[in-house]
């Protein structure tokens, strides 16, 4: 396993905002994360990203457990996190979007040749073929062309794990799809994906496995190929569908 | 008359070596030896032979950056070998002149009137290179066997000679295949799937057709009419004669078109296009959940305006699939889209021909 989460809590005061979550992510597979508004889907990410510090609980990667105390431990840990609101600069250019923070230098110099020759071996890894210029400024492109831009960035650095935070929520139709395609070609390629969604349809479209969190606990984990719709929906809603998910009647509380 | 075994072994491995390149593109002698399991001095007399028979060259590679001389590649020459491909639709005839390697060396395309015949368009669009080419292929949407046309909704063909008409249409022999197939040989060979050891290729135009191909190869009767699989018993009418075909419920006739104005609709909150939307979905899961059972596919393309409709309504379809299939047939199945989108089925048919070519080489 790639990554795995035993036992994870985190708490804000006296709020138990993730109790005893387990999960584990393999390399080549799409992890959905879904749950209801305020489930822990966002801090379970940044509890993994490093932003913020756990209560209880194991984070362990390849095997080791690790401590992960800033979003620079889990980068070097090759875990990327694309977030809803992409955090591109407008008025750079695809490749130096891509590259911010950490250019490629020749000497004193930018090397602007090797960081374009990566940019445009990574998007067409990725069979990217909406970009067509890597120097136009990212704020001419679309919607769905940022995500991919945003995607790219997270790929480009021997990531393994990259976390994607309601990649498709901004986007139109036809954006949605060409952005569903690149998750799943992402995982193909051998990456981890956990992917955080709030419409099923999107979930169901790329993923391999489903995490339903109910109120901060881990109701099921289910293969997609087993898991209908009506389940995954009592899943969020109630924690629990026929035999599968939480206890009866808890309601949430630990009892 | 059988040949002397070491003449036969040549040409076997002469075969295998080109079908080697031809597949995975310009590569070291070193990585031929590998890859084909032959002496060095063996792959260095084919490739001599194979060089003085124009069909292959030995280009410098690209500088690797280290240190040393580079080394050099053995790559195709495209104009050595050529296969014509064209892709008849209800509405318009795409052709293609693939070279050996996989180059597209020519490639265009006509619009048809609604209800013309094509063949004639085909002899035109083809011109004279159909005769110079070592194989031609035509893909046809529909159910297809050898070069008969049982049945196509797109074309309204039924039990139609294609083979003979496109003969007597350019003076030249024809490979017939359905477009589904056809397209999953092109992803097989040219996309994503190539690790797919039994692929089927569901495909959206005017009616739904799909192909199954396993390691690749097309197979006879791996042609399917997934468009008139009956998933409401007694339902709606459909052209084919029977009631209920999946075709018939999805309104599948011109849907290609009004299909985006549904999704459209949906995704801004209409719930009459919602529920139309999932009744697609679902329809198409149970209608793939009999095909998954009958053939164990390892991987299910979506390709045409399917592509569209499994990425909008992918909830339905697999919870469909799921409650229709046994768990040891959907585990390992993996359900994606076409990266070749509207090209595969041009670049499959091609890649048919040169199977062939290989085929009669051994």
């Amino acid at each position: 396993m790639l990554l795995e989460l035993t036992g994870l809590s985190k708490r804000f005061g006296p709020v138990e905002v993730l109790s005893d979550v387990d999960l584990a992510i393999d390399a080549g597979e799409v992890c959905a994360l879904v749950g209801d508004n305020g489930a822990g889907k966002s801090t379970l990410v940044k509890c993994v990203a490093g932003i913020h510090g756990i209560d209880g609980g194991a984070i362990t990667v390849d095997g080791e457990a690790r401590h992960i105390t800033g979003p620079r431990d889990a980068a070097a840990l090759g875990i990327e996190v694309v977030y809803q609101d992409l955090a591109l600069c407008d008025n750079l250019d695809v490749v130096e979007n891509l590259f911010l923070g950490r250019e490629k230098m020749r000497g004193m110099m930018l090397d602007d040749d090797a960081m374009e020759q990566l940019a445009a071996e990574t998007l067409s890894s990725l069979a990217v073929r909406t970009i067509r210029n890597l120097r136009q400024p990212v704020a001419s492109l679309s919607g769905g062309q940022r995500q991919t831009v945003a995607i790219a960035k997270a790929v480009l650095w021997n990531s393994r794990l990259v976390i994607l935070d309601e990649p498709t929520a901004a986007l139109g139709v036809a954006q949605t799809r060409q952005v569903l395609e690149l998750i799943r070609r992402l995982a193909d390629q051998g990456l981890a994906v956990l992917y955080i969604s709030h419409n099923l349809n999107d979930v169901f479209a790329v993923a391999d496995r489903i995490a339903a969190l109910y109120l901060g606990r881990m109701a099921a984990v289910l293969d997609a190929a087993d898991a209908t719709q009506s389940q995954v929906v009592e899943l969020i809603t109630s924690g629990r569908s026929g035999t599968l998910g939480l206890g009866a009647d808890t309601n949430g509380a630990r009892t | 008359m059988a040949l002397p075994p070491a003449v036969e072994l040549r040409r076997r491995n002469r075969a295998a070596l080109l079908q080697q390149l031809h597949r995975h593109g310009p590569q070291t002698r070193a990585a031929l030896t590998e890859a084909l399991g032959l002496n060095r001095s063996t792959i260095g007399a084919l490739a001599t032979e194979l060089a003085e028979s124009g069909h292959i060259e030995e280009t410098t590679g690209q500088s690797t950056g280290s240190a040393g001389r580079p080394s050099t590649l053995v790559a195709c020459v495209p104009q050595s070998i050529t296969v014509a491909a064209v892709e008849i639709r209800a509405d318009r005839l795409r052709f293609a002149l693939v070279g050996l390697g996989g180059e597209v060396l020519e490639r265009s395309e006509t619009a048809l009137d609604e209800g013309a015949d094509p063949m004639t368009a085909v002899s035109v669009i083809t011109g004279g290179t159909a005769a110079a080419s070592a194989e031609a292929v035509a893909a046809v949407p529909g159910l297809v066997d050898e070069g008969t046309v049982a049945h196509s909704t797109e074309l309204g063909w039924i039990d139609r000679d294609a083979a003979a008409d496109l003969e007597a249409a350019t003076g030249r022999e024809w490979q017939v295949v359905d477009t589904a197939t056809a397209a999953a040989v092109g992803e097989w060979t040219r996309g994503d799937a190539r690790d797919s050891r039994k692929l089927l290729y569901l495909h959206g135009g005017r009616g739904l057709t799909a192909g199954l191909v396993i390691e690749g190869r097309a197979q006879r009767g791996g042609s399917i009419q997934l468009g008139h699989i009956v998933v409401e018993p007694g339902g709606r009418e459909c052209a084919c004669g029977l009631r209920g075909c999946l075709e018939a419920e999805m309104e599948a006739f011109g849907f290609g078109e009004d299909f985006e104005t549904t999704t459209l609709a949906a995704g801004m909150g209409d719930a009459a296009a919602r529920d139309r939307l999932r009744r697609f979905g679902e329809d198409l899961g149970w209608a793939l959940g009999a095909v998954v059972t009958a053939t164990g596919p390892d991987e299910i393309l979506f390709g045409g305006w399917l592509r569209e409709l499994y990425l909008s309504t992918a909830a339905p379809v697999r919870s469909a699939l799921a409650e229709t299939t046994l768990p040891h047939l959907r585990s390992k199945l993996r359900l994606r889209t076409p990266v070749l989108g509207d090209e595969g089925a041009l670049i499959g048919a091609a890649e048919t021909g040169f199977a062939a070519l290989f085929d009669q080489m051994r």
